[in-house]
């Protein structure tokens, strides 16, 4: 947070505390060809991109350049949306996401979602946690798995004592670790995160990223940000999306690049990117 | 720019107002009456029931009111037990809300979480619409058609009026009232919230349920209040089809007289202005009033300790 400015930032890609062979991607999501319609409108096209296991991929780009869009495949969001639909592929450990027997409720029980804005429930710290749980069907043991999510998310010590409360009573960036917290609890393999720190302070920033650096040990995690900074900090692979105007003046977005971070923002092979990532964008 | 703009030059006009926006007032006079004439009218209606009710409690003793088993007021010698008619009318009101409240919530699930817009756009006017219909059409529809239906098909006999038939239509008439205002609190309910929901792998069941339904619980208990209200206080269709004869009975089968059918009957013949009968309306009428009060108080204590406020 501390470079303001429109030179490369200093990257900081993360450390070998946690070692991995990024070229040999072990895929959790495969896509090829992804297009997502609304109606009539595609919105985004010919997206192929490989997310592998326990990375931190970030998509990142301008507004509207369809990188959310393209999240919410991920766990079928979209379907939620009247009109929306996708066409290409997306296969999660090989098996296609949009199969005909393929069940959204099941496919979001694997891969967790995290929002722009926080949205605990208007229930109490401990409800808001064991909702996914119960809803899955847990009955027993929801003590030990309110308290095991919250500590993964960092909150266990500030909230310990008052889970009764309200959650609305949390601070914003409480709030949003109680949201992570909730989507932990319900033993995800993959959590989604769409702009997660775009409603908070840069402390509160500054906690999340270090919880996704923690969650990343047992988690696959996508994260959508507009902060490229963010993007270089936290991230082992960078997507870099952009939106176009086609032959029919139709503004649509695309994958421009996706490469290993430290190469995205030291030594970029588009154009584009290269003057999205030093500010020379629009 | 600002070296010729004459507005700004220093030890101009004052910066008070030109000239008095007599619109202004005008407006605001209007709105403020038009905002006291409801108030004035629950007042003077409490007003006009206070003096006949307390000189009706000086002739009929409270304790005769409240404990008595008989009511004939307009028989001679007239009792004044209002027992059997309160009972009348919470009999009818129970049935009117055991169909409405179900029937009623599940409409609004249905128009908020599950419809499509477009269906939804269609369905809820016709739905509102149905709230139109005069009463006076229920009474006969409860009558003529209800009562004999319900006569071919349940193992014992109904009376031709009878508390059953009065208060399955009334159910019917408020399940708009119920559906439409539940329907406007639960579409209030923040996307995110639903969203958040659905992203923990909830059904549309379950989010409808555990979600936006406490959430939009104060609007949806406001709108039972009403329907609870309009059932309790519904007349038409309680004078043509449960009837008018004074019985204590709890039996749903049977002709029985509720407060206020009691009060459109005795209120449309030919009682004397000042008599005891006379007297006993306005009685019946504020004890009417008091339990729609009471009902509303409890449901907002029950509201502020059970919704899930979203902001």
């Amino acid at each position: 947070m501390s470079e303001i400015g429109t030179s490369i930032p200093n990257v900081t890609v993360r450390g070998p505390e946690v070692p991995r062979n990024i070229q040999a991607l072990d895929p959790v999501f495969n896509v090829s060809g992804l297009s997502v319609f609304y109606g009539d409108y595609a919105a985004v096209r010919g997206v192929d991109m490989v997310i592998g296991n326990r990375e931190i991929t970030a998509m990142i780009g301008p507004s509207g350049c369809g990188k959310s869009t393209v999240l919410r495949c991920f766990n079928r969001m979209n379907d939620l949306i009247p009109g929306a639909r996708a066409a290409g592929k997306i296969t999660y450990h090989g098996e296609d996401l949009y199969g005909d027997h393929v069940d959204p409720i099941e496919v979001r029980r694997r891969i967790g979602m995290v929002f722009q804005k926080p949205n605990p429930f208007p229930k109490s710290i401990y409800d808001n946690i064991a909702y996914g749980p119960r809803v899955n069907g847990r009955k027993k043991g929801m003590d030990g798995i309110v308290e095991e999510a919250l500590t993964k998310a960092a909150l266990w010590d500030e909230v310990k004592d008052k889970l009764k409360q309200n959650a609305l009573s949390l601070s914003g960036g409480q709030q949003q670790r109680l949201c992570i917290a909730r989507a932990i609890a319900v033993r995800p393999e993959v959590i989604l995160m769409d702009e997660p720190c775009s409603a908070l302070d840069p402390i509160a920033t500054t906690k999340i990223e270090d919880l996704m650096q923690e969650l990343s040990r047992d988690y696959t995690i996508v994260i959508v940000t507009h902060n490229m900074q963010q993007a270089a900090r936290v991230s082992d692979r960078t997507a870099f999306f952009t939106a176009e105007v086609d032959d029919s003046g139709v503004r649509h977005g695309r994958l421009v690049e996706y490469d290993e971070t430290s190469r995205i923002f030291t030594n970029p092979s588009d154009k584009r990117t290269e003057d999205y990532i030093t500010g020379r964008f629009g | 720019m600002a070296s010729t703009s004459k507005a700004t030059v220093p030890g101009g006009p004052s910066l008070g107002r030109s000239r008095p926006r007599y619109g202004e007032l005008i407006i605001k006079v209007i709105l403020v009456l038009a905002a006291a004439v409801s108030v004035a009218t629950t007042i003077g209606i409490v007003a006009a029931l206070l003096e006949p009710t307390i000189e009706f409690f000086g002739t009929v003793s409270v304790v005769e009111f409240f404990t008595s088993i008989e009511w004939g007021p307009l028989f001679s010698p007239p009792s004044f037990g209002v027992l059997p008619i309160v009972v009348a009318t919470l009999l009818v009101t129970i049935i009117a809300m055991i169909v409405a409240i179900p029937l009623g919530l599940a409409a609004a699930i249905y128009l908020s979480e599950y419809a499509k817009p477009r269906v939804r756009k269609i369905i809820k006017p016709v739905l509102e619409v149905l709230a139109g219909i005069p009463t006076v059409v229920f009474g006969f529809f409860a009558l003529t058609f209800v009562t004999p239906l319900l006569r071919d098909f349940l193992p014992f006999t109904l009376d031709y009026r009878n508390a059953l038939s009065g208060g399955l239509v009334v159910g019917v008439m408020i399940i708009p009232t119920v559906a439409s205002l539940a329907e406007d609190a639960m579409s209030a309910v923040p996307n995110s919230l639903r969203e958040g929901a659905y992203a923990l792998a909830s059904s549309r069941m379950i989010v409808s349920l555990r979600v936006v339904l406490p959430a939009a619980l104060s609007g949806i208990i406001a709108a039972i209040i009403l329907a609870f209200s309009r059932a309790i206080g519904e007349t038409m269709i309680v004078v043509i089809a449960t009837g008018g004869r004074s019985i204590f009975t709890m039996n749903p089968a049977r002709e029985m007289d509720t407060m206020a059918s009691f009060i459109a009957r005795a209120g449309s013949g030919d009682v004397p202005v000042g008599s005891i009968e006379y007297k006993t309306i306005f009685a019946v009428g504020a004890l009417l009033f008091i339990m729609t009060f009471l009902m509303n108080y409890v449901s907002a204590k029950v509201v502020r300790r059970y919704r899930e406020a979203y902001e």
